[in-house]
């Protein structure tokens, strides 16, 4: 195992369930993008699952069969009350072949900051995070200009699930839970984060989660994150 | 129950776990009516894991309806030879409830349920008497554990404690929680590795 006796605990804390909310949201996004620490969360969720065996049944107090049956004959895209994570990996698929396309074009856009933020001034504070799942996904573009204290995020071949938005969070343990740096729209928008610590934004771990539209509706995350990413800076 | 695991080139053993192993390869491939047959034999079972971690409300039906529907997306992903079928649902669906019960309530209450009719229940897997080879040597190892220490971990695990509520419970302050529980977890696993 590569990873650090720290990471490994936290890793079985996952697994064990005692970390609290914004540890899980943080190792939740993490391991998105951390082969080696998904690895680890797997292995001690293997450890410790022969539990489960032991816990005895509990009949289930109304009938969900109905419901779950409805969920999953929902493939068609007009069907109420379809899941956020079936409508994105469905929307996933359909974009697959277009996505291989954009995550080129994000490649692209990440050198095209570098080449045209280098020359333009000499010491600018400008960090770049592409938030993929894979190299096959959609991705945002997420750039973060630190003297200016502004985020812009830019969708990469991203839509997000009918009747659904997609809302950006930076994650850090200092800030405790997630914060909302707002919801995605379709074109390049601007978020000010004046509000935070430079060290902070610039360690932070951005993450997106499909949210009902307009956003999350009690300000956290309704889910585990979909896409995730650190920035990386373009220049010194 | 299931065996976990299994000789590399050997086939998974007969019995319930082979069935729901097959249940879950048609499931893949978007057998419904396999998932129904899947939903009937494991519903209670999986609502035995998320209902002692979500004590509150319709929280735990909500939660196993996105269980079923993320074992359905998921399906392709089961590997038998990690794991029991059982173990990579019950994994997913504690991970949901862990999810959900962190979400709701950061400040955990959970050791006060109200009018949960299983408050008083503790699950002591070193009671069970039928254990598949995966609980037989954790239940092993278990033991090794001083009692309070193998309670924390057990609560944990079937309770989603989180460490304020552990610590509060064990009258210990919360760093002392986190070191047991590491200590605790890095003698589980050198013990699950020996």
């Amino acid at each position: 195992m590569t990873i650090s006796p720290d990471d490994d605990f936290a890793a079985a804390e996952y697994a064990l369930g005692t970390l609290d909310a914004s540890e899980r949201a943080t190792l939740a996004a993490r391991r998105l993008r951390e082969p080696e620490l998904d690895e680890a969360i797997r292995s001690w969720e293997a450890r410790l699952a022969p539990l489960a065996e032991a816990a005895p049944e509990i009949e289930p107090p109304r009938d969900l069969w109905p419901a779950i049956e409805a969920r999953i004959r929902g493939a068609s895209p007009d069907a109420p009350g379809n899941g956020t994570i079936v409508e994105l990996e469905r929307s996933i698929r359909r974009w697959r072949a277009m996505a291989i396309a954009a995550s080129v074009l994000a490649g692209v856009l990440a050198i095209g900051f570098v080449a045209r933020e280098t020359t333009r001034r000499s010491a600018p504070h400008e960090y770049v995070a592409i938030l993929q799942k894979d190299a096959a996904s959609p991705a945002f573009a997420v750039t973060v200009n630190l003297d200016k204290q502004e985020l812009t995020v830019r969708p990469v071949a991203a839509q997000a699930p009918p009747g659904k938005s997609y809302e950006l969070w930076i994650i850090d343990a200092k800030l405790g839970a997630p914060r909302s740096l707002g919801v995605i729209g379709d074109t390049p928008r601007g978020a000010s984060l004046s509000a935070y610590d430079p060290a902070v934004v610039a360690g932070a771990t951005y993450a997106v989660t499909v949210e009902p539209p307009g956003g999350s509706p009690d300000g956290k995350p309704s889910g585990t994150p979909v896409f995730v990413g650190k920035l990386i800076p373009v220049s010194p | 129950m299931t065996i976990r695991g299994g000789a590399p080139g050997g086939r998974a053993p007969t019995g319930a776990g082979d069935d729901l192993s097959n249940l879950l390869s048609r499931i893949a491939t978007r057998d419904a009516s396999a998932f129904a047959a899947l939903y009937k034999q494991t519903n209670a079972k999986l609502y035995g894991v998320v209902a002692r971690i979500l004590t509150r409300g319709d929280a735990a039906a909500d939660a196993l309806q996105e269980v079923y529907v993320r074992i359905w997306e998921k399906a392709g992903e089961f590997d038998p030879l990690k794991g029991s079928p059982l173990a990579w649902m019950a994994t997913i669906a504690r991970n949901r409830a862990l999810d959900e019960v962190r979400r709701v309530r950061p400040v955990s209450v959970e050791d006060q349920p109200e009018g949960f009719e299983l408050a008083a229940e503790e699950i002591d897997p070193l009671a069970a008497r039928e254990r598949s080879e995966g609980l037989s040597a954790l239940v092993d190892c278990l033991k090794a554990l001083d009692e309070e220490k193998r309670a924390i971990v057990l609560l944990a695990y079937y309770r989603g404690s989180s460490r304020e509520a552990l610590a509060k419970r064990f009258g210990r302050p919360v760093p002392t929680i986190k070191t047991w529980l590491h200590r605790s977890l890095a003698q589980l696993r050198d013990c699950l590795a020996s």
